[in-house]
């Protein structure tokens, strides 16, 4: 019974409330709604009252129109920019100092042997095609099982379709073949022959692949870093690490603002390009130096020897040391965004830090530390932090070892796998090949690994001078040798001192800092300020119009109960030829009474005025309360 | 017929809406009935407030309501055009950029013999006479009179003068007699003027051919400037003449320039490279121009999946007075954008690998009313010379030519020709160098008016670049590497190469961030209604729907109220006027009429205020009417004395 209970409260309040039927309730919700349209309606004549009301109309779908707008404009999360451009005390960036060569040739000369004499009897052929005088060959005899795992060839292209392939070694004509379209053929009418090189995934097999070079050269650089990756994948680390760079034979000099420092304050870390890398201020351990002052006074000096008589010739032809800045705690990709320094020369690098700082979702695409990014990182074995290069890179390598079965040289091992080499895995240099230029393997690792909010960018200023000068030149390499070699003898050059000096410029950084451009706060003032332009509106008129909604919900109500009330009284009463009027019908009656003429504001004018003598109007409140009571019974006896 | 149904439907409206004049007889009647029934708030405090002070303060707080939402409102139209930047990065695959590539030197010396000996052996001379320099045995310095002998056209039509100070006496190597200067000096370095050592000033002089009077000294600090501003005027001269295919045969071929490509760690061969012929320099080759509709692009960042050349660099074939340098020049550029290599090219060292790492940014701007920028150019009235999309810098060079082209007459050589033009040549056009001269210096000066008319344009890429340089090949590597690459080189090319004779360059994107800068309207129109609406409703709970009452009754109902007013005040006098001459004395029917005419009761179809004039003060007619209409002076009144008691409740209180 508590339903009619509620009931009986609704009529009661309905009673109290502004009518009990619609036009009365609309009429009562024109006058005394607080937005500022519907007054307007039942005030004035019938032609004005036709303006407001469509005038009304059109504000109010106005309105919400731009209220759609405006959501819709939240909800693209857009976000505004500010930059700002200063001087402040900021952390130094970690220096990375590695030499261009990965290992000393002396360390290494014993494994590449082979490859060496191989390499050398293969331009010997290229370069004087026709010998053919064996008698004078005194080199020793050639290990050909290099050779043969991935041969060097030359491919003589007058004919298109019909090239001719020929080994360097053997001589043998394999017309034919699987020529793959890579690289293009060379133009007709070109006299070159190509130097070509070939991979094929099994020694013996059809299945084969030459790869194009136009030039000589670089053909022998690629055959070479294959066949060289190969042999030293399978030195383990440590000795790797014994055959690369010493700290203290590369980093001669070291000066951070006023104090000194020397190779012990840099890091050691293995670099798969370069072999032994040194990081100055990496941050692992201890914390990370500031420098309060531009200026090369107050930045990092170093003084670095790359030796560069002990360069494996074949393996990188460019000398000079690899540096790169980057943040703390990240790891160096050297090969992306690394510089050279030139032997001989003072190499200046004014710094700016360019910050980008982003928001993450669900206004940019970007995330925080990568936890939330679908690839396994490889790079978090050093403890460093997230980065897209970490994330591509270690893309690639867990295809490599999905697809291949072994891991590239050149990236950083999954859990229990090893690296690629020709003995265990004959045709990984044929895999490699392809899933490298495979560009929907590349548009995978692009789709799925994200940037990262936070983009530090060190915008490098560089300049170069000639160091030492000629004057200077003797006492420099002579002090710097005794200090290395403790010997009288000079045991540096020019083709080996590197002198750098790195600082913060005058404005040392750029930041751009994201901000929403839509809050929650805009939104609610910008919906506020539609509804308050156009209607005069405010929240509590939202809650005004649904009470009215409520209202002529009940007055629905009651006209139903009544009309079913009446329905069934009427079919109860069918025989008496003069029905008493029914409720519903009392209702009509009363109610018409005030809205009998055609204008609707002349109810609520009536209303206003006071009954004027001589002349009374009908008490519409008595009236209004009639038909109730005749309700009541009515609903009670229910 | 026709007309009948619509007479009918403005019968019908005329019926069902019948149109009443303001419901207020007065204009402060109806400025009180305004005040009390309008939704703004300060309105009403001042008719409800009681006493002179607290009237007079409502409505000072409403009219300076007012006046706050006037100024605020003029401020938000005025900050409407406004921008805010956003900076989106998006790591994607990237379009790898057009790499230009051109040898400094532009044509080969040697089969530019043919033009420029004649030439050649006026410099030799020149060197002799002014610094004692020949080649080979130097300070052996000849006579003046041999060389007066053998006669020079290069130096009649250009004499080099050496200023002895400023006393304007010259001497004129030439023919070595001393000479006043008349006409203006010019110092291309104006710091001389400062030196006070004024021995070693050198210059040409340069007159107008048609009035040899008129004549402007150009003087250099240095001979070297002197001597090589000197040789590039007649070498221009020179090469105007050559028709483009010669050019471009005496110019380094493909094969020439390009030893090795490679590319996203595949080859890459001179077909990868369009030619492209420069004025300045010659032949040169841009790498993925998309001539052939399909742009490269890069899915990897680093050094290695770059482009990476080694260019042959044929020193000794090198014009020693045209250019002093070694190496070759690049641009990063877009496939759509003229490489401007003469501004904006970047050195190559030879004997060196050079990497080049980039970094993408793109950049908009909002175009008109946000910014003084152009989309397309297209609304430039410098007409485009150059084949390719619109730039501040080929606006500014087309500005120049067009001006060149209408006061000299003929075009300068190193911008494209404009339609119907050709290039200078001091055969045709003997004057043009002093013209040149002229107008560049105005040009300088920004008196042409190139500098307005051309405005940058609102979009642009641009690839920032940190280029290092490492020794290039290494002491150990350089033995095999050039022979290797003496062997690519091909037969035809029988000597070993040198290294300083090649220059290893890579090109390659840092990373694959793509940073975008762009402007965006930090308004829109639904934002600034909604500030209007917030300084409405702040100030004074105002909405459009107020502003449309203050328009209806400020405007139209006060206005129709004045009407009315004064057709009764007319219609008065004519009465009066009326019954004083015939007399007519009868008022009570005209009274009787303006009774049945009662404007509430008025069915016109005409607007209110004309209906207002028709009509008579209600005021005026008789008061006792029976029985009284809705009228709603007579609610006003109501309400207001409603509203009476409470007010003065709240006073007593």
């Amino acid at each position: 019974m508590n339903l009619k209970k509620y009931f009986v409260r609704a009529l009661h309040r309905l009673q109290k409330g502004p009518g009990y039927t619609y036009k009365e309730l609309l009429v009562w919700y024109c006058d005394n709604t607080n937005t500022h349209g519907p007054k307007r309606i039942i005030k004035e004549g019938p032609k004005k009252k036709l303006i407001w009301f469509f005038l009304t109309l059109l504000f109010a779908s106005l309105v919400f129109w731009q209220w759609g707008i405006l959501i819709n404009t939240y909800l693209s999360y857009n976000v505004t920019s500010s930059l700002s451009i200063g001087f402040k005390t900021m952390k130094f960036p970690a220096v990375t100092v590695c030499n261009a060569n990965p290992f000393k040739y002396s360390e290494v000369k014993h494994l590449l042997k082979d490859l060496d004499s191989l390499i050398e009897a293969a331009l010997e052929r290229i370069l004087q095609p026709t010998p053919r005088n064996s008698s004078e060959n005194p080199s020793p005899p050639l290990n050909l099982r290099l050779w043969h795992q991935i041969p060097l060839v030359l491919i003589d292209e007058h004919d298109k379709d019909n090239p001719i392939i020929l080994d360097i070694f053997e001589s043998n004509l394999t017309a034919g073949g699987k020529q793959t379209p890579v690289g293009n053929e060379t133009a007709a009418g070109n006299q070159t022959t190509v130097g070509n090189e070939t991979s094929c995934s099994h020694h013996g097999s059809d299945n084969c692949t030459y790869r194009n070079f136009t030039s000589a050269a670089q053909a022998v650089t690629e055959w070479y870093i294959l066949q060289s990756t190969s042999i030293l994948s399978k030195v383990p680390l440590q000795e790797r690490i014994r055959m690369g760079y010493q700290a203290e034979d590369m980093i001669l000099a070291c000066l951070y603002g006023a104090e000194p420092c020397n190779y012990k304050n840099f890091t050691q870390i293995y670099h798969p390009d370069h072999g032994n890398c040194y990081i100055f201020n990496w941050g692992m351990d201890e914390e990370a130096l500031n420098s309060s002052n531009p200026g090369a006074e107050f930045g990092l000096k170093l003084i670095l020897d790359i030796s560069q008589q002990d360069y494996i010739p074949y393996l990188s032809s460019a000398a000079g040391a690899r540096l790169m800045l980057h943040q703390q705690k990240s790891f160096p990709f050297l090969k992306d965004q690394g510089i050279y320094a030139m032997a001989g020369t003072e190499t200046s690098i004014g710094v700016l830090v360019d910050e980008l700082e982003r928001m993450g979702y669900p206004y940019s695409d970007c995330t925080n530390n990568g936890s939330d990014v679908p690839v396994r990182n490889l790079y978090s074995q050093y403890n460093t932090s997230y980065s897209i290069q970490a994330c591509l890179r270690s893309c690639f390598q867990n295809h490599m070892t999905e697809i291949c079965g072994c891991g590239h040289y050149m990236f950083p091992l999954p859990e229990g796998v090893n690296y690629c080499n020709n003995e265990d895995h004959a045709g990984w240099a044929y895999c490699y090949s392809s899933l490298r230029s495979s560009i929907r393997h590349r548009q995978i690792c692009i789709d799925s690994c994200k940037e990262t909010c936070n983009d530090t960018q060190y915008k490098m200023t560089i300049s170069m001078a000639d160091w030492p000068s000629e004057a200077s030149e003797d006492w420099i390499f002579h002090i710097l040798s005794y200090e290395r070699d403790m010997s009288t003898n000079v045991t540096l050059d020019r083709n080996g001192i590197i002198k750098l000096n790195i600082y913060f410029q005058e404005y040392n950084y750029r930041t751009i800092s994201e901000s929403a451009a839509t809050t929650i706060v805009w939104l609610l003032s910008s919906l506020g300020g539609q509804f308050g332009f156009w209607m005069g509106g405010s929240v509590l008129c939202l809650i005004e119009f649904g009470e009215i909604i409520i209202d002529s919900l009940w007055i629905t109500v009651i006209n139903v109960i009544g009309w079913c009330k009446g329905l069934k009284q009427k079919r109860a009463q069918m025989r008496y030829p003069d029905a008493p009027p029914t409720v519903s019908e009392l209702v009509e009656a009363h109610t018409n009474l005030g809205f009998q003429h055609e204008d609707v504001g002349a109810l609520p004018r009536d209303e206003a005025l006071p009954p004027e003598p001589g002349t009374p109007p009908p008490n519409y409140d008595s009236l209004r309360v009639q038909p109730l009571d005749t309700l009541s019974p009515d609903s009670d006896r229910e | 017929g026709a007309m009948a149904p619509g007479k009918k439907i403005t019968a019908r409206i005329k019926r069902t809406l019948p149109v009443r004049g303001p419901q207020a007889p007065t204009l402060s009647e109806l400025m009180r009935w305004y005040c009390l029934n309008t939704n703004t708030h300060g309105c009403r405090r001042i008719v409800v407030s009681r006493g002179r002070l607290r009237r007079f303060i409502w409505i000072l707080l409403t009219l300076s309501a007012v006046g706050l939402i006037l100024w605020q409102c003029a401020e938000l139209l005025l900050n409407y055009y406004s921008a805010s930047v956003s900076v989106t990065v998006q790591f994607q695959k990237l379009p790898f950029p057009a790499v230009t590539i051109c040898n400094i030197n532009p044509y080969k010396y040697s089969s530019m013999k043919d033009y420029l000996s004649e030439l050649d052996k006026e410099t030799k001379k020149a060197l002799e006479t002014f610094y004692g320099f020949s080649e080979g045995k130097s300070k052996v310095r000849r006579s003046v009179d041999e060389w007066n002998s053998t006669g020079s056209e290069f130096f009649k039509q250009i004499p080099l003068l050496k200023l002895e100070d400023f006393s304007r006496m010259a001497i004129d190597l030439h023919s070595g007699q001393k000479r006043k200067i008349e006409g203006s000096v010019f110092h291309k370095d104006s710091s001389i003027v400062n030196s006070g050592d004024s021995n070693d000033i050198i210059g040409f002089q340069l007159c107008d051919a048609n009035n040899s009077s008129e004549c402007a000294l150009y003087t250099f600090s240095s001979g070297v400037n002197a001597i090589q501003e000197w040789y590039k005027l007649h070498y221009m001269n020179i090469m105007a003449q050559i028709p483009l295919e010669t050019k471009e045969k005496s110019s380094y071929s493909a094969d020439d320039l390009l030893l090795t490509c490679f590319f996203d760690g595949l080859s890459c061969d001179k077909r990868h490279f369009t030619r492209f012929h420069h004025p300045l320099h010659g032949n040169c080759y841009t790498f993925n121009s998309g001539e052939n509709g399909t742009i490269l692009s890069t899915s990897t960042g680093g050094s290695e999946y770059g482009l990476q050349v080694v260019l042959y660099i044929d020193e000794a074939d090198y014009n020693p007075f045209l250019v002093t340098s070694t190496g070759a020049k690049i641009i990063v550029h877009d496939q759509n954008e003229y490489p401007f290599i003469e501004d904006i090219g970047t050195e190559i060292e030879t004997a060196a690998a050079t990497s080049i790492g980039m970094h993408f940014t793109r950049s908009r701007k909002l175009s008109k009313p946000y910014s003084d920028c152009t989309e397309t150019g297209a609304d430039i009235p410098v007409e485009n010379l150059y084949n390719k999309s619109y730039s501040l810098q080929i606006c500014l060079h087309s500005c120049f030519q067009k001006a060149m082209v209408d006061s000299c007459g003929c075009a300068q050589y190193a911008q494209p020709l404009p339609a119907g033009a050709e290039y200078c040549n001091y055969k045709k056009y003997p004057n043009w160098m002093y013209c040149y001269y002229r107008l560049h210096e105005k040009f300088v000066k920004e008196q042409l008016g190139c500098q307005q008319i051309c405005k940058d344009a609102c979009s642009f890429k641009e690839w920032a670049l940190t280029t290092s340089i490492a020794q290039w090949p290494s002491t150990v590597s350089e033995d095999w590497m050039l022979r290797v690459l003496s062997w690519d080189k091909g037969q035809k090319l029988n000597k070993k190469l040198n290294k300083t004779d090649l220059a290893n360059l890579m090109v390659f994107y840092k990373d694959l961030n793509e940073r975008f800068i762009s402007e965006n309207p930090a308004n829109t129109l639904v934002i600034l209604l909604s500030n209007f609406g917030g300084q409405l409703g702040l100030w004074m709970s105002c909405s459009v729907v107020c502003v449309i009452e203050i328009v209806e009754v400020f405007f139209i109902d006060s206005l129709s109220i004045v009407m009315r007013r004064q057709w009764q005040k007319a219609k008065k006098w004519w009465n009066d006027r009326k019954r004083d001459r015939p007399g007519k004395p009868p008022q009570a029917s005209d009274l009787e009429r303006q009774g049945h005419e009662n404007p509430v009761c008025i069915d016109e179809d005409l607007p209110t205020f004309n209906t207002a004039l028709q009509l008579p003060l209600p005021q005026d007619s008789p008061l006792p009417r029976t029985p009284p209409p809705n009228y709603s002076t007579l609610r006003l009144e109501t309400a207001f004395t409603e509203q009476l008691p409470d007010t003065l409740e709240v006073g007593q209180r």
